[in-house]
């Protein structure tokens, strides 16, 4: 299963808010969608969940254009909210209702989410009596409940306690596992690097950067190496010019000749007691930095 | 798809409705204080049985109830032949001729011991005694038809007729009949401003009802999912219909029961041709009365709800309705003053009649009142028809293009270029 988000533009008013936004994400695997505030995240999930039409390009699953009839989709919205009077588990089931699932089906699949999330306890209270964290819990079950095959997850993990993220994390894991397309958009890049095999970062709009993490990572030149020892001053003082200390304390060697990465290595650890030594790749952070800082 | 989520998005809604405190409290006060107005006279009566040895001793002294009334002229003939008129004319009060000077008869009206006197200076003119003028008090009236009669048969008398002779020609009675091809206006007047009155307050109650459901799902932010989960006019459709039965299921039972009571209490309500009027509604007349408070809600209802989607916030409602309020409430007052004034075939009645915001009170009264030819109700049921549905479309419109629009309330035509694009 593949989604493709094909060259999707669309305005409000005078506003273009995407430009030609182009990017796939495939079944069993999670996708990260990227961009600072306000940079078109929310319009794309919207037109990918058909809220709105495109003014120009489509949504394709499988290289056909999307069936909305024929294909269901798991939301998690950035803006959290359900009806705060109503008991839990009876507008669990209604949502899961309105996603086309028989009232027994609904009510057998949210008692079995419930417990999965440790929120049984909750089922017959009213949602405004929980805590923010437990709300969340359960609106995480309407995305889920209906067994849907496209999982939109909007930053899933703000607001949650360390067990909580835990849970959370090992629920998105089995549902990526069982084949579905699960897309993340977060502002937390720990958790988009635990997860995502491919990102789109957004800027402005546009597409600015989209492929495989690792691809990304290696598209960066490898002629940096991160070392830790003890002996940190004696390397510097052997490198000279190339070696300097990074933020951490730790020393960035700048390789003249890329292509002799491996012989240094060998090097280094035979002259000297080396605690930690690896080709540095950009972090996520720094990508994402590097790639919107200036909003277009 | 849409079929089905409408399906079960009005079951939803209406299970709110059910089971909301207020919705079951205020139809149980009002069925409870319909059953206990219908049953008032069968309960007064079984009162009355017991005491009805008081009631007739009562009886006798209430033929005099309203007080003792002075009649004071110079001539004792004079006033012996008014007091025997004015004896006749008011029989709730007891009459006596009084030779008291001007000041008595003053002092007992003050302290309470006659009702009013009238002091004549000839048999043509008087002054009148009373303490405090009641606003209803038609007794001068009485009294000038009364000698005016008495100077007539007096003068007839006086040109050689008998007394009998005289009074004959005075109380010739007319006999007339009158037959109406139309309608009654006077019998149907009740029920029919009953109807409107309570479309009038359902649309109001149940309008601002749909707003805040429309607006509260809003505020919490549980659109954000709605919208993803469901078509915008299954929402709609399916929330203004919930509504809409939810409010006929409560006129139902508050006239269901008040019908019921009505008919077990048929016998005790006799005498009272207003009530029996009210339950009298040809079917014909029903069957009307269902159509246009059928459409004239719905009608109204999807606007409520349109208006419901372009507010943020929760306090913003009572502002968003009013201009929808106030557009309501001219059709009712047109309406209403149009049957109080009789003539409800006026210009104003008869164009308000075909558009589609005011024709179900303003068709509705007329078919009532007056006679409509069979084709201007066609039409304007058509118009009615057609409109609800268009405005049904264009609220789902609107309601799709509202909900996601946060902050200050969209301008009209803004909204209205998302509406039409969505």
């Amino acid at each position: 299963m593949i989604l493709q988000v094909d060259h999707i533009e669309k305005s409000f008013g005078e506003k273009q808010v995407l430009k030609d936004v182009t990017f796939a994400a495939e079944g069993g695997q999670a996708f990260g969608l990227l961009g600072r505030n306000g940079a078109g995240k929310t319009t794309t999930i919207r037109i990918i969940m058909d809220v709105f039409a495109p003014d120009h390009g489509k949504i394709l699953l499988d290289h056909e254009p999307i069936r909305y009839g024929e294909v269901s989709f798991g939301y998690l919205p950035e803006e959290r909210g359900l009806y705060p009077k109503k008991k839990i588990f009876d507008q669990l089931v209604y949502f899961a209702q309105l996603k086309g699932m028989e009232k027994t089906a609904a009510g057998r699949s949210v008692d079995a989410w419930l417990e999965r999330l440790e929120m049984s306890e909750y089922r017959d209270k009213k949602l405004d009596t929980l805590s923010k964290g437990n709300q969340q819990k359960i609106q995480l079950i309407t995305a889920l409940a209906h067994d849907p095959q496209i999982v939109i997850l909007d930053e899933p993990f703000s607001g949650l306690d360390p067990v909580n993220a835990m849970l959370l994390k090992g629920v998105v894991k089995e549902t990526i596992a069982k084949g579905k397309i699960v897309l993340f958009s977060s502002h937390q890049m720990n958790y988009i690097e635990e997860f995502c095999d491919g990102i789109a970062i957004i800027n402005g709009g546009k597409v600015v950067l989209t492929g495989g993490l690792n691809e990304i990572r290696r598209a960066y030149p490898r002629n940096r190496l991160v070392i830790r020892s003890e002996a940190n001053a004696q390397i510097l003082q052997a490198f000279g010019k190339d070696a300097a200390y990074g933020e951490d304390g730790e020393v960035i060697l700048t390789l003249p000749e890329p292509e002799a990465k491996n012989a240094v290595m060998q090097k280094l650890t035979q002259e000297y007691d080396i605690d930690e030594i690896r080709v540095a790749e950009p972090s996520l952070n720094d990508i994402f930095v590097e790639y919107t800082r200036e909003q277009i | 798809m849409i079929m089905d989520q409408f399906g079960k998005i009005l079951k939803f809604e209406l299970k709110n409705y059910f089971a909301s405190k207020a919705f079951v409290g205020v139809t149980l006060f009002m069925v409870v204080a319909i059953v206990a107005v219908m049953f008032f006279p069968r309960i007064t009566e079984a009162f009355d049985q017991g005491e009805q040895e008081d009631a007739e001793t009562e009886e006798m002294s209430s033929a005099e109830d309203s007080g003792i009334m002075l009649i004071k002229a110079e001539e004792q003939e004079t006033a012996d032949g008014i007091a025997q008129a004015f004896t006749a004319a008011f029989s709730d009060y007891e009459v006596q001729v009084t030779q008291e000077d001007l000041g008595q008869i003053k002092e007992r009206i003050k302290e309470g011991d006659a009702a009013c006197a009238f002091v004549f200076d000839d048999a043509t003119n008087y002054t009148y005694y009373v303490d405090n003028l009641s606003m209803y008090d038609e007794n001068t009236a009485i009294a000038d038809e009364v000698l005016q009669n008495l100077y007539r048969i007096n003068a007839m008398v006086a040109t050689g007729m008998s007394a009998e002779q005289a009074g004959a020609v005075m109380n010739m009675p007319i006999n007339g009949k009158t037959e109406s091809f139309g309608k009654d206006q006077m019998q149907n007047f009740f029920y029919t401003y009953i109807m409107i009155f309570a479309l009038y307050m359902v649309i109001l109650l149940y309008g601002q009802m749909v707003t805040m459901n429309v607006a509260t799902e809003k505020s919490s932010r549980a659109m954000e999912l709605l919208i993803t989960s469901a078509k915008p006019t299954a929402m709609m459709f399916g929330k203004v219909l919930a509504s809409c039965i939810a409010g006929l299921l409560q006129l139902l039972l508050i006239f269901g029961s008040a019908v019921v009571c009505f008919r077990v209490n048929a016998s005790y309500w006799d005498g009272n041709g207003l009530i029996a009027s009210i339950f009298d509604i040809p079917v014909e007349l029903l069957v009307y009365m269902l159509v246009f408070f059928l459409l004239g809600f719905l009608i109204y209802a999807f606007l409520f709800g349109a208006i419901g989607s372009t507010v943020s916030k929760l306090e913003e409602v009572n502002t968003a309705v009013t201009p929808l309020t106030f557009l309501f409430i001219i059709a009712f007052l047109v309406v209403v003053f149009s049957m109080s004034s009789g003539n409800v075939d006026n210009l104003a009645v008869k164009v308000c009649s075909f558009i589609p915001f005011t024709s179900p009170m303003a068709m509705f009264t007329r078919i009532t009142m007056s006679t409509v030819p069979w084709y201007e109700i066609a039409i304007s049921i058509a118009v009615l028809i057609a409109s609800t549905v268009g405005i049904g479309i264009l609220s789902a419109k609107i309601y799709r293009a509202g909900v996601l629009m946060y902050g200050t309330p969209p301008k009209f035509t803004t909204l209205i270029k998302a509406a039409w694009k969505a």
